[in-house]
């Protein structure tokens, strides 16, 4: 596995694995914040592709954040094997319910509380053994 | 829920497990070989296409299905796609990660459904 030659810094791709989960985090919520403003534009023809979306601001904010969180995955993508990185991803399903309860007022139902704790369990499972492979290095 | 719109849900899934597939080859072809190379451009080439794919699919889903319908098969990509990289990629494919992407894609599937 090809996990030796990191760039340190900046470009360490576990910073930047941080990086591209918290972009995702972001443009979700502002994406969602821009649908909710531009729900109740009703030109029904167009609709269903979501371009009303367009109108509002957070959908613009969150579309750098996009790019932002493709390009860091890719870079990613390079130094970390898929079947760590990917599962790691997978934090955004914490984060995004997590963060639309705290700042969207959202409610989180009991079952999705155990959801939450389930992939929180599985990330520390993926996450421990790299933890203790880097600290050797 | 007809035949068709679970092969699209079926074909969906495909198509996002074989984009971060190429996607995966094309980062390890680039540090090895550049990114002028055939064996970067092409995988690149072809991810961004499958994902491209995916992403249309996924919307035209979501007309007509719940999120909560939708997200479970996207849960179910966790441990498509750490065995995928098993065998297509050859990583190595430790007991801790299978028991940690099986334990992340149930825990989707929790959030998911309410």
């Amino acid at each position: 596995m090809p996990m030796q030659n990191k760039p340190s810094g900046f470009g360490n791709p576990w910073f930047q694995l941080a990086l591209s989960v918290a972009f995702v985090t972001a443009y979700e919520l502002l994406l969602k914040l821009g649908a909710t403003e531009t729900a109740h534009i009703a030109d029904a023809r167009w609709a269903w592709t979501g371009i009303s979306g367009l109108a509002s601001l957070y959908v613009w904010l969150g579309i750098p954040l996009i790019i932002l969180s493709l390009l860091t995955w890719l870079h990613v993508l390079r130094y970390i094997p898929l079947s760590i990185a990917f599962p790691l991803s997978q934090v955004v399903h914490v984060l995004v319910p997590l963060c639309s309860w705290l700042f969207l007022g959202e409610l989180i139902t009991s079952l999705r509380w155990c959801g939450i704790a389930l992939v929180s369990l599985g990330l520390a499972i993926v996450a421990k053994p790299v933890a203790r492979l880097e600290e050797r290095l | 829920m007809t035949p068709l719109s679970l092969l699209l849900v079926f074909i969906a899934l495909t198509s996002f497990v074989a984009g971060q597939l190429l996607l995966k080859k094309a980062m390890d072809a680039s540090n090895a070989e550049g990114f002028r190379s055939r064996k970067f451009v092409v995988p690149f080439s072809a991810g961004v296409f499958f994902l491209t794919v995916q992403f249309f699919l996924n919307l035209g889903l979501l007309q007509r299905y719940d999120l909560s319908f939708i997200y479970p098969f996207q849960g179910l990509s966790v441990i498509i796609i750490s065995i995928a990289a098993a065998i297509v990629l050859r990583e190595k494919l430790t007991p801790q990660l299978v028991v940690g992407a099986v334990l992340i894609s149930v825990g989707i599937i929790l959030v998911s459904l309410t």
